[in-house]
């Protein structure tokens, strides 16, 4: 009777760490066709980001990363994006990245903290 | 929201070990997991619940694990009954979903981030799907019951 429930496909992980006196709350989850990630410090999701590898003529891929709610103005946070998305790449998946920001600051330190963290924790 | 606990530590350092969990809540600080599954009509439906603080993330699959569709829904104005939604990824010729997210706010009184892959042209599944979910925002203590009166 239980092998009727089937089983839940979706892969993740969620873990706290500390960020320059921030607690930081990283979900990473792992779709079919995306990877899922929150990194969230106040509360809520904040900034939500859309990173894609887009395979072209040439050798190398190239990456099309994209704010697509909250601060679209906020370089640091595309640099955070484009990061993963490349690590996605070298690793082998062609999986989109949808990463959720929520940070208190942008310094360049809390968004190495965060994709150190994700790397650490990654599911690719 | 709570503190650091040892109950909270000891249960970080098992979710990194690379654990599926079906129909658990799992709590890794100040956001807590529910997953869970049920068939309808010879579909699999999964659900995931992502409660922050301020905001609930909610991720509903239909026989597949595609991210789907992305909607943001909040309420826009201090009268409750105004919510707006957007859709954030896809959703250009497919709203399936965004009539949930609407519902979600409404229930639930939070900002609410949903992805869903339910296909088009499919109300009943959508409508199944949602009544699901609702009853398990209230079971988990997130959503009120339709019988409670206006929030405070």
């Amino acid at each position: 009777m239980d092998s009727s429930v089937p089983r839940f496909p979706v892969t993740y992980k969620s873990l706290s760490l500390d960020i320059k006196g921030n607690k930081t709350d990283v979900v990473l989850c792992s779709y079919d066709d995306h990877f899922l990630v929150i990194a969230t410090q106040i509360g809520a999701m904040g900034t939500i980001l859309h990173a894609r590898k887009e395979e072209g003529v040439s050798i190398e891929p190239t990456f099309n990363v994209s704010a697509v709610f909250g601060k679209r103005d906020e370089p640091m946070l595309l640099a955070c994006a484009r990061q993963l998305i490349q690590h996605i790449s070298i690793s082998g998946s062609s999986r989109s990245l949808v990463i959720s920001l929520g940070l208190k600051d942008h310094s360049a330190e809390t968004l190495k903290g965060v994709v150190s963290a994700v790397i650490e924790n990654r599911l690719w | 929201m709570a503190r650091e606990e040892p109950d909270v530590e000891a249960l970080n350092e098992e979710i990194s070990s690379d654990l599926v969990f079906n129909d658990e809540v799992k709590d890794g600080g100040g956001v807590q997991i529910t997953c869970f599954s049920e068939v309808v009509n010879d579909v699999a439906l999964h659900f995931q619940i992502l409660r922050l603080p301020k905001q609930i993330y909610v991720w509903i699959g239909c026989d597949s694990a595609k991210l789907g569709r992305i909607y943001a829904a909040a309420p826009t104005r201090p009268q409750k009954d105004m919510i707006s939604v957007t859709s954030i990824l896809g959703g250009a010729s497919d709203n399936t979903g965004a009539g949930i997210a609407r519902r979600l706010v409404l229930k639930t009184g939070l900002n609410i981030i949903l992805a869903c892959n339910i296909p088009k042209n499919s109300p009943m599944l959508e409508a199944e799907a949602e009544k699901m979910l609702v009853q398990k925002l209230i079971q988990l203590g997130y959503a009120r019951a339709k019988a409670e009166g206006s929030s405070s």
